[in-house]
């Protein structure tokens, strides 16, 4: 179960439902676009500001327009709606992800690569 | 139509440079602006063609990007940006315009939509240019988020910032991290409460919970106990006499 790296961003998701959208990772789901595009791929990573990167994208624009993307990164001012799939049990992905975060938290992880951090670059 | 008159003149970004592709095509609504360098930097994203001349996108108005490898959809292999702003001499697919007419949104509220494709002669960089792209979008988060109170002064928030000194390191040390990390007063603590440890039975300090020798005395009600050495990891199962 991965947590954002940022204490910034492990704040803001414990307290706002971005957290059920950051626990969507791996499942495949549709994002409705501001535009109204909607992009149909696999959660690969939702941060704290709801940007949303999904893989194997089947795009359809605002024309009806219908393409497959490897990739997409869309900024979260960008999405209007994710849609939860309904083998998503949406309470116990919430209290997963934060479990996780009180984990990260509290007692620290495991050796899950998290002694290698680089140090905080100060922007 | 005649040049791209938003094209202009400018050096090449030196600062915060994530990533940066030669030999870059750059396409704007399918039409070609040539062969450039593109450079995607952590304040924006430049494209400046060989002779010089370019331009940049900032990223609060790019809604998205993607890395597009379906031939049917485009010809080549590119990383598409939608960028939400007009661009002069820009097509699209929608009403189709007289010529020398500026575009026109059938419904005014319909943002304006930009669609550039940067085409690198070496596919295999995508991924890095895509990823380069992601990282510097998390830069930019959107200030008119509506959800805006994310200035979180909380006492979770405080709390871990002042326990870690900065921001992005993790919460926990190794042994050999953690040490070289404690005051010589820590250290001097540590050594301290891992003799207590090691103390066998005649240890002078009363630990919790641990019969000693001298506890024993006091808490003689007949029965006979057998003192093992004091390891840690007793202290869990140890009974306590209140």
């Amino acid at each position: 179960m991965e947590v954002s790296h940022s204490v910034k961003e492990r704040t803001i998701a414990e307290n706002s439902l971005v957290i059920l959208l950051q626990g969507l990772r791996g499942h495949v789901t549709t994002v409705d676009l501001r535009d109204e595009s909607t992009a149909t791929g696999r959660v690969t990573n939702v941060d704290a500001f709801m940007n949303v990167r999904l893989a194997e994208v089947t795009f359809t624009d605002r024309q009806g327009t219908v393409s497959r993307l490897d990739e997409l990164f869309v900024t979260g001012r960008n999405v209007r709606y994710v849609h939860i799939p309904d083998e998503v049990d949406i309470r116990a992905t919430i209290e997963r992800q934060l479990q996780a975060i009180h984990r990260v938290r509290y007692f620290g992880g495991r050796d899950k690569g998290r002694k290698e951090f680089p140090r905080a670059k100060h922007k | 139509g005649g040049a791209m008159s938003f094209l202009k003149r400018f050096p090449p970004p030196a600062e915060g440079v994530r990533h940066q592709q030669p030999d870059t095509e750059a396409v704007l609504a399918g039409r070609t602006l040539g062969a450039g360098t593109l450079y995607i930097a952590e304040s924006r994203l430049s494209w400046l063609e060989n002779s010089g001349v370019g331009f940049s996108l900032d990223y609060p108005t790019i809604s998205l990007h993607a890395v597009s490898r379906d031939l049917n959809a485009y010809p080549w292999e590119h990383l598409y940006v939608m960028v939400n702003a007009r661009f002069e001499e820009e097509e699209t697919k929608e009403a189709p315009m007289a010529e020398g007419e500026e575009e026109e949104e059938s419904d005014d509220d319909v943002e304006p939509i930009a669609e550039f494709r940067f085409v690198p002669s070496d596919k295999s960089a995508l991924e890095a240019m895509f990823s380069a792209m992601c990282e510097c979008q998390a830069l930019h988060p959107d200030p008119d988020d509506e959800d805006s109170d994310n200035d979180y002064e909380g006492e979770e928030y405080d709390v871990e910032a002042h326990e870690l000194e900065q921001g992005d390191i993790p919460t926990f040390y190794t042994y050999e991290e953690g040490l070289s990390h404690l005051t010589a007063e820590g250290q001097a603590t540590l050594e301290r409460l891992e003799g207590m440890l090691a103390q066998s039975v005649s240890s002078q300090y009363n630990m919790a919970g641990v019969r000693t020798e001298d506890s024993i005395r006091e808490f003689e009600d007949g029965m006979e106990v057998d003192i093992a050495p004091v390891v840690a990891g007793q202290f869990e199962d140890a009974e306590v006499d209140h």
